[in-house]
């Protein structure tokens, strides 16, 4: 037998008082089992068994209050008696546990970190995220390798050169590359394309012949045959307008961009008269004194782009042209003539036309005309 | 070596240091017949006898004076308050004169003082015995202030709190007093103080905490483990001087930071972390410092005050929340 004495619920209380037991007399209860609710006058504690045992006698009742050092509940205990044994704390309940503490691999201070972390503005992370854009790939400008809210929306709009060095420093178009780039934008927004290759055999033109003459005049040849290629074509009132006169814009490659001068009435001059333009135009051209006037007009385009380099490529047609003619860069292959295996010269050609404006019938008859021409050209 | 219990530890940190070195004094209500309030003095009064391990009259004021006199004659006295809620009448003697002793004398004097007090809700106890108040002496030139967390640290570091110089706030979690056992040896061998402890790494999260909520820090990280978010958890220690270093590198490397206390929200140690977190490592953070704290209010009474007590799942929660911004 053991008799638990109430022991001072807080610090020097006199007594305490049964709010409810939890168990009843008869019971066997465990180590640190509830036993009773009691209420002091600083709080409502629950108190442990402090034994193991059968519990023969609760020395009070609910609402009663019990004195400090009382007797309060007596046990039958078989084993050694555990009350000597310290809870350690006068106060309140503290957890036990034989549990052990597992530090694993405590590190006091920290540990270098090995890799480089990123440093970015909260605001560039925001950005970052809603433009659905990988910081790691985003090239910093900040201080110290920050990156900054500008440099993930340049990063987004594509706008950083991913090359470690620029030429020169980005700067918007202006003049004839501004508008070079608009009409480019144009005709790929509006434009329905078709590009048609084929080669001209020039191998009985003599050597010295002015080629580029010479497609002009090829150009008038295809116009006469099919005069659907001459033509503006008005996209928002679907109207085709076919002219009489062949006036040829003629791409001129210059530093500062594309011009296109119109040579006007191509089907009424001679080659001296042909030759004589195309030489004001590149002088013009090039000292910059050519007059707006001379680039407008044009119902139809040349790009001599093989005096430079180049065999075949998709010219891109000028609205409200309806045809683009690219003449790439002669060369000699091997032809059949006549059943036999000879060593010719061929001029591959480029026509480009709007579907809209003319059919592939009217483009073919149209190239075909002008290889004829070049071909019978003496 | 044993397994012990961190309050064990306390009593083997004080014995071998009162062998030791004579001039370790233990003062405080009941630390001598009764063993103390927790017993973290049990057995030292018939060990080093009554003229070094004193009985005091229930005046705190008195405690924190006459060690302030001890120290300053050349003994190392180690002050034990029953609770942190009951320290208050001897703030003056530990703000005003212990604290500033070195300073006023212009070194000439200074303090080797351990108070040590019990710390931090858990225990179903009246009320100002769960105080966690740390920050009141953290904010307080002069003053250190450490927090173990472990048998292991509460022995390193009370010893290092000993040889310090300079006062030393040493508190000690009651929640954690008998909560689990380690093998602690009684090397005599002190940790550093004034430097973190980092219990566990990961690369995703940085949660800095100290004191008893260690325990549910280290169980929210394992939690996060368990979705596949690796958590570094960093037991901060010595609370004053702060080693922010160790937390500005982690959170340079997570990208995150939470501080977990079980102090109210306001104006706690957790408001400077973060503050020097945002001032130093803004540029690496993913998503804002957060805090996980206790609430602004008085701990509540037995049957609330896991409640009140940060859980293991607002740790997980903040975490998530946070996973959620880059």
């Amino acid at each position: 037998m053991k008799i638990f004495y109430l022991p001072d619920l807080g610090e020097g209380l006199a007594e305490a008082e049964i709010r409810e037991w939890y168990v009843k007399e008869g019971d066997t209860v465990v180590v640190d089992q509830p036993l009773v609710s009691m209420e002091t006058a600083k709080a409502v504690v629950d108190v442990p068994s402090p034994y193991a045992g059968k519990i023969i006698k609760l020395h009070g009742t609910a609402n009663q209050i019990i004195k400090t050092g009382a007797a309060f509940i007596t046990y039958e205990t078989d084993d050694a008696p555990q009350s000597e044994k310290d809870k350690g704390s006068v106060v309140g309940k503290l957890e036990t546990s034989e549990k052990k503490w597992d530090d694993g691999n405590v590190i006091i201070g920290g540990k270098q970190s090995t890799g480089t972390s990123i440093k970015a503005m909260p605001a560039a992370r925001v950005l970052a995220k809603h433009l659905n854009v990988d910081l790691q790939s985003v090239p910093p400008t900040g201080p110290q390798g920050l990156i900054t809210p500008d440099d993930v929306k340049n990063f987004a709009d594509n706008k950083t050169d991913s090359s470690p060095s620029k030429l020169v420093k980005g700067e918007a178009l202006h003049g004839v590359r501004r508008v070079m780039a608009q009409a480019m934008m144009q005709s790929h927004r509006e434009i329905v394309p078709v590009t048609i290759v084929d080669d001209a055999d020039i191998t009985d033109l003599p050597v010295k012949a002015d080629l580029t003459v010479l497609i002009l005049k090829a150009i008038v040849a295809g116009v006469k045959a099919e005069p659907a290629m001459n033509a503006w074509f008005d996209g928002k009132t679907l109207e085709r307008q076919l002219f009489s006169e062949v006036n040829v814009g003629l791409a001129v490659d210059t530093p500062e961009g594309l011009f296109v001068p119109v040579i006007k009435h191509t089907e009424n001059r001679d080659d001296r008269s042909l030759r004589e333009s195309v030489d004001q135009y590149k002088t013009a051209v090039s000292t910059r004194s050519i007059s707006p006037s001379d680039l407008q007009g044009a119902t139809i385009t040349l790009s001599n782009f093989g005096t430079i380099a180049g065999r075949y490529a998709t010219p891109i047609v000028i609205p409200p042209a309806v045809a683009i003619l690219g003449c790439g860069r002669g060369r000699e292959v091997a032809v059949s003539r006549k059943g036999q295996m000879t060593l010719g010269r061929i001029l591959p050609l480029s026509l480009t036309f709007d579907h809209r404006a003319a059919t592939g019938g009217e483009a073919t008859r149209f190239l075909g005309a002008v290889i004829k021409f070049l071909q019978e050209a003496r | 070596m044993a397994e012990i219990t961190l309050v064990e530890a306390i009593t083997l940190a004080l014995a071998h240091e009162m062998q030791a070195d004579p001039s370790v004094i233990v003062l405080g209500e009941d630390v001598g017949k009764d063993g103390g309030v927790f017993r973290a003095t049990l057995g030292l009064l018939d060990k080093f006898g009554p003229e070094r391990v004193l009985d005091t009259p229930l005046a705190e004021s008195m405690i924190g004076g006459l060690a302030v006199g001890m120290a300053v004659r050349g003994l190392k006295p180690v002050a034990e308050f029953q609770f942190l809620g009951f320290i208050y009448p001897a703030f003056d003697q530990i703000v005003n004169h212990a604290a500033r002793l070195r300073n006023r004398t212009r070194g000439s004097m200074h303090c080797p003082i351990v108070f040590r007090a019990p710390c931090g809700a858990g225990i179903h106890a009246p009320e100002h015995h769960s105080e966690s108040t740390e920050a009141y002496f953290a904010h307080t030139p002069g003053l250190r202030v450490v927090i173990p967390s472990s048998p292991a640290r509460a022995y390193g570091l009370l010893l290092a709190s000993i040889r310090d110089p300079d006062p030393v706030i040493f508190l000690e979690p009651s929640r954690l007093y008998r909560y689990a056992k380690q093998e602690v040896k009684d090397d005599g061998k002190a940790l550093p103080l004034d430097v973190c402890f980092t219990l566990r790494s990961g690369d995703d999260v940085t949660l800095v905490t100290w004191g008893a909520m260690v325990k549910e820090t280290l169980a929210a990280a394992s939690a996060l483990g368990e979705h596949g978010i690796e958590a570094e958890v960093i037991d901060v220690a010595t609370i004053k001087p702060l080693d922010i270093h160790t937390i500005l590198q982690s959170v340079e490397k997570t990208g995150r930071c939470v501080v977990v206390h079980e102090a109210p929200l306001t104006c706690g140690v957790g408001a400077d972390i973060v503050a020097q977190v945002a001032e130093k490592a803004l540029f690496s953070l993913k998503a804002p410092p957060m805090r996980v704290t206790g609430f602004d209010t008085i701990v509540p009474y037995a049957r609330l005050e896991k409640y009140y007590i940060p859980s293991e799942e607002r740790i997980v929660a903040a975490v998530q929340s946070l996973m959620e911004f880059a």
